[in-house]
């Protein structure tokens, strides 16, 4: 196995598994806003959803550690680079440009990977801390689950963290997934201009996606 | 002039007896060997990393040698061989137009002017294809056809299509191909190098090349290194003329020295002059950008008729232009030879003619051609041309003509070699533009990558065997008298350079020696021009050691002590170029002195008494240089005028 | 070419040697022709720093037309200044205004050390190279240069990224110090030949592995270092060393 463990630590294999995480972790968001979106179907469904997928208490277990390892993965790597990526160059240029077109805002989502990271991770603590354990508002025994959904979006940290959270993930995105393609060497210029709109699309998709439970629950429940 | 004559004849160019074709073979099979198991127990140093030095090193080191190789930049890979655009020649034979070895080496010296040696031109042609195998194996991309075979262009001098090219980059191609190689044999071991190295002095030990001494630019230690034999593939000398097209940290200072220590030098008046290359701006210039040949295949060359016309090039009707070359040369028009179309763009400046706020250009029209061809197809031919000229000038092409003037671009002289390429100092070999064996008067295009690399993938690997196989070596220590005294004559000379204290910067004397050079030493040379300047050159030397200013320290990067360096060894090599053109009584190739024209202004050669190469041993600087001759014999290349019409 | 001066504030970086710390000192320059090339222009500041017994400023460069890859320094933050496609000795003054301030730095990486002012060490890229960046053929070997058709897009592909001239701008451009550009383009055009197939897996595993060691940081795919290239090599060459490397490493028998 020396050689994984040597592909791996390798520059190369440390990006390699970041865009593997990267992608698994946005197939778990599509999934994820699959299943939120029931919450426009209604009430009645969505709970139907939510307790079926409670019952399956094996599959839960491994999805959530598999959901856990992945995680700790794609952060530990980030720390772990980020650090690197910092001694690599210990003094800073005194002005520093760049020789890019710069897209439609004037600022480019890669400059902030770690920044937006950042936030991402501490959204996804507070959103675990309130939907999964309950730590902040717990609620009255047995609530069905779309009631907690809806109450939960109505705290106003809640609300503003999920706003604030998703949209900064949607920025994450938008250089990650295609950035993942690239570290995987998936790049060819057939395909690259597909990949890059697929890449902000997705990044809108779901950042718009789960933007909207937050302010329909709030305007309309 | 002051020329000494030698007692005797010592010059001995060991040319293998026999037919041309059998010359190299039996000269392989006569050279002693030095056993697989004993190259190990060499050390060879090769000082210079471009396609001469770089192959060598690489090679000899795939031998089994110990080679230790220096260059002055901060990698091998920076040499200047990486500068040349247009391409490699090679026998091939290809694109089936009947090419041979025998018509590349007719061509080649024919194109020289008959003044190179036949046996070295001939080898140069029988290895030319292993050459574009060998790279081809490397990994270097030549341009291909779309069934995926190799392509071949035309050049000038010749009537067939043999020159392999990697877009306008194949010096950069063929320099990394070496260079990889050189890395591969650093990765075994077998190689080392020695990188921001600039070679000061040759180690003699009874009279055998056994060392050098260099100084390393980034602290200034002085450091000798031994071996067994010394490669100097240090390139040409064109920045003697501090204008030239060679890159800025191109010098003569390794070869120089070893002159001083006893190498002839040979045909150093020898200086190819490009007729395409963009002019002078101002003073502040420091080289000169060569733009290709093939422009002068739909450029048209002209200057305003009327002296000093300062109105823009498209208000000028064409009653008012002249396209001289057109006018004074009707068939060959704007395609005239290199040196004939230099001398005539020379000409008219001088008349006044020229343009530029210098006057020192004249202009290459593309009007008519993008009026008959069309824009689109202009651009698909030289649009990469245009946009580096663009890039350099500001100017479009396009629209306005290019401005251009001749400029110093390649030295066919240098070190006297033999057939072994080894000069007079035994163990010290010479290769590529360094040596001055296979370009006589004039090189050809893409001839020159071809002879560097010929030289360092196939000659020297076994050539410097037989001379490790017939001598012994003991081992040399760092303390010996001979170290001692090359280290000592090194270091002396930084001493005296930083100790000066005078008030002009190198770049200063290095503008003005040029200025002599390029003024009395050009492009068109006379007896009273070449007299005068020998005598402003030595004007300008002891100035240069009375009022040489420096900054800074020995012990540290110092670039102003490097360039103050390699400018005193101009300061006397100059004198020797200047020497050899007035002692060369005839005009051939590069080299035009004015009392030896026809009466169309053809170069008139002599061919009985100056059919030789004069190899020129050193007395000591401001002495006259001993002449030694090498007779040249033209067995089978019949000695002929060179005809344009 | 009509001639034009303008006047400069040069704010350049000084640093004796490696062991010293560096600052930056400004430096007015006059009457600079914008014909001029940039290098060309320190040229003249130099001169006149030399003349006021100053020790100029010291800056590598040799071929000065674009392709030796000598020259290197960050014009105003870019590296080879503002324009693409561009070296340091190709950039001329007159992209550049009247009373302009510009700053010059020296590329900036662990991995480059500088040695003097504007001048760094880049002999990690030859460790690179000597890891494994050639074709293990000795003179001699090697059979007809027609035996072996290449693919004409091929050649072009393998020639695209021959080009680089190994200056560096990739490293001081990317925010990370990567030397993926770099090391890709010499993987892509090797690999991309049939003569450099037969020891692709070894090659870029190594050279990554060199890489790695020359303490470069990591490529975060920000494509800072394509828009700084003065070669024109392309990103996809990251991608295709990507795909090398995962190839050699899962598929290949060695190691």
């Amino acid at each position: 196995m020396n050689w994984l463990i040597r592909a791996l630590s390798s520059s190369i294999g440390k990006k390699f598994v970041m865009g593997i995480t990267g992608l698994l972790l946005c197939g778990f968001l599509i999934t994820h806003l699959a299943g939120n979106l029931l919450l426009y179907v209604g009430a009645e469904e969505y709970n139907h959803y939510a307790h079926a997928l409670h019952e399956q208490k094996m599959l839960l277990a491994v999805a959530e550690v598999g959901l856990f390892v992945l995680f700790l993965a794609h952060v530990v790597l980030a720390v772990v680079t980020t650090r690197e990526n910092k001694l690599a160059r210990k003094q800073n240029y005194d002005v520093k440009e760049t020789k890019q077109k710069a897209p439609l805002f004037a600022y480019f989502p890669h400059d902030v990977m770690w920044t937006s990271g950042v936030i991402v991770l501490g959204f996804v603590l507070l959103h675990l801390a309130d939907f999964r354990l309950g730590l902040r508002n717990p609620g009255p025994e047995g609530e069905e689950p779309f009631d907690k959904a809806v109450r939960l979006l109505h705290d106003p940290i809640t609300f503003g963290g999920y706003i604030a959270g998703v949209l900064v993930l949607g920025m994450h995105l938008s250089h990650g997934f295609s950035s993942a393609f690239q570290s995987l060497g998936l790049n060819h210029p057939k395909y690259n201009k597909f990949i890059q709109c697929a890449g902000t699309a997705f990044a809108i998709i779901i950042a718009v996606g789960f933007a909207s439970f937050p302010i329909w629950a709030v305007m309309f429940q | 002039m002051a020329i000494a004559e030698p007692a005797t004849n010592i010059l001995d160019s060991k040319i293998p007896s026999g037919p041309i074709q059998d010359k190299w073979d039996k000269c392989k099979f006569d050279l002693k060997l030095v056993n697989p198991a004993n190259k190990r127990k060499f050390n060879i140093i090769v000082v210079g990393t471009g396609l001469a030095g770089g192959s060598a090193a690489a090679t000899l080191g795939e031998l089994g040698y110990n080679v230790k190789s220096f260059c002055i930049q901060d990698s091998p890979r920076r040499a200047h061989s990486i500068a040349a655009q247009g391409g490699i020649n090679a026998a091939k034979n290809y694109p089936n137009d009947g090419d041979s070895i025998w018509r590349l080496f007719y061509d080649t010296v024919k194109g020289g002017d008959f003044r190179s040696r036949e046996a070295n031109v001939y080898r140069l042609a029988q290895v030319s294809n292993n050459i574009i195998d060998q790279c081809t194996a490397q990994g270097v991309p030549f341009a291909r056809e779309y069934g995926g075979f190799l392509m071949n262009r035309s050049f000038g001098g010749a009537q067939v299509s043999r020159t392999f090219y990697c877009r306008g980059q194949t010096g950069q191609q063929l320099l990394l191909g070496a260079y990889q190689a050189l890395m591969r044999q650093v990765s075994t071991g077998k190689v080392e190098i020695f990188s921001r190295r600039e070679m000061l002095d040759l180690i003699v030990v009874d009279g055998k090349a056994r060392g050098i001494v260099t100084r390393n630019l980034i602290n200034g230690e002085f450091e000798t290194h031994t071996a067994d034999a010394v490669v100097l593939a240090t390139g040409g000398y064109g920045n003697a003329w501090y204008l030239s097209t060679n890159g800025n940290g191109s010098n003569v200072t390794a070869a120089w020295r070893c002159h001083k220590k006893g190498a002839f030098f040979a045909n150093p008046c020898f200086t190819q002059i490009h007729p395409t290359c963009i002019p002078r701006s101002g003073d502040y210039q420091s080289k000169l950008t060569l733009m290709s040949e093939s422009l002068r295949n739909d450029g048209r060359v002209w200057v305003p008729k009327r002296k000093d016309d300062s109105r823009p090039p498209a208000e000028i009707p064409d009653s008012e232009r002249d396209y001289y070359l057109e006018r004074r040369y009707p068939s060959f028009g704007n395609l005239a030879p290199r040196d004939i179309a230099s001398r005539a763009a020379k000409l008219e400046c001088d008349k006044g003619h020229g343009v530029n706020d210098t006057g020192q250009a004249v202009y290459l029209d593309f009007r008519d051609a993008i009026a008959r061809d069309g824009e689109d197809v202009i651009r698909a031919k030289y649009g990469n041309l245009f946009h580096m000229y663009k890039k350099i000038t500001g100017d479009d092409p396009y629209h306005v003509p290019m401005q251009i003037y001749p400029a110093v671009h390649y030295t066919m002289g240098g070190l006297w070699v033999d057939y072994h390429l080894q000069t007079t100092i035994p163990g010290l070999y010479a290769l590529g533009e360094a040596n001055f064996s296979d370009h006589g008067a004039n090189r050809l295009g893409a001839s020159a990558l071809m002879q560097g690399l010929a030289d360092g993938y196939f000659v020297i690997p076994y050539t410097i065997g037989d001379h490790l196989a017939r001598h012994s070596f003991e081992k040399i220590p760092e303390d010996h008298d001979a170290c001692r005294e090359a280290l000592e004559n090194a270091k002396g000379r930084v001493n005296k350079i930083m100790s000066i204290g005078g008030s002009r910067t190198p770049n200063q004397f290095h503008k003005e020696l040029g200025a002599i050079l390029w003024d009395y030493v050009g492009m068109e040379r006379t007896k009273a021009g070449l007299e005068t300047a020998i005598e402003n050159i030595r004007g300008l030397r002891s100035e240069f050691w009375e009022d040489l200013k420096i900054v800074g320290k020995n012990e540290e990067l110092n670039q102003v002590l490097e360039k103050a360096g390699r400018v005193a060894d101009y300061m006397e090599f100059a004198e020797l170029i200047a020497t050899d053109a007035l002692n060369r009584e005839e005009s051939c190739g590069g080299h035009f002195r004015q009392e030896h024209q026809t009466s169309e202004n053809e170069a008139l050669r002599n061919d009985d008494d100056y059919a030789y190469v004069a190899a020129w041993e050193f007395n000591g600087v401001g002495e006259a240089a001993t002449l030694h001759k090498e007779q040249l014999e033209f067995e089978n290349v019949p000695l002929a005028t060179r005809s344009y019409k | 070419m009509s001639h034009e001066t303008i006047n400069l504030t040069l704010k350049i970086w000084r640093q004796p040697n490696a062991e010293t710390e560096g600052r930056f000192e400004e430096y007015q320059l006059e009457g600079v022709s914008t014909h001029a090339s940039f290098l060309e222009m320190l040229d003249i500041l130099n001169d006149e720093l030399i003349e006021q017994g100053i020790e100029p400023v010291a800056f590598d460069h040799d071929c000065r037309e674009g392709v030796c890859g000598m020259c290197g320094m960050m014009i105003n933050g870019q590296p080879h200044g503002p324009d693409l496609e561009t070296t340091t000795c190709q950039l001329h003054m007159r992209r550049f205004e009247h009373n302009d301030k510009i700053t010059i730095e020296p590329w900036r990486a662990t991995a480059f050390p500088i040695v003097k002012d504007l001048v760094v060490d880049r002999s990690a890229f030859d460790r690179i190279i000597t890891a494994g960046g050639y074709v293990s053929v000795n003179t001699g070997n090697a059979p007809d240069a027609n035996a072996i058709p290449i693919p004409r897009p091929d050649q072009q592909q393998a020639m695209d990224s021959a080009a680089c001239i190994g200056c560096g701008a990739c490293v001081a451009a990317c925010k990370n110090a990567s030397a993926m550009l770099f090391t890709s383009a010499k993987v892509s055009h090797l690999s991309s030949l049939p003569h450099g197939k037969s020891e692709r897996s070894e090659r870029v595993l190594k050279m990554v592995a060199q890489m790695d060691d020359e303490k470069f940081g990591s490529c975060t795919n920000t494509g800072e270092c394509e828009a700084a290239c003065p070669a024109g090599i392309k990103l996809e060459d990251i991608a295709r060393m990507n795909r090398e490397y995962l190839r050699a490493s899962l598929c290949s028998s060695g190691q």
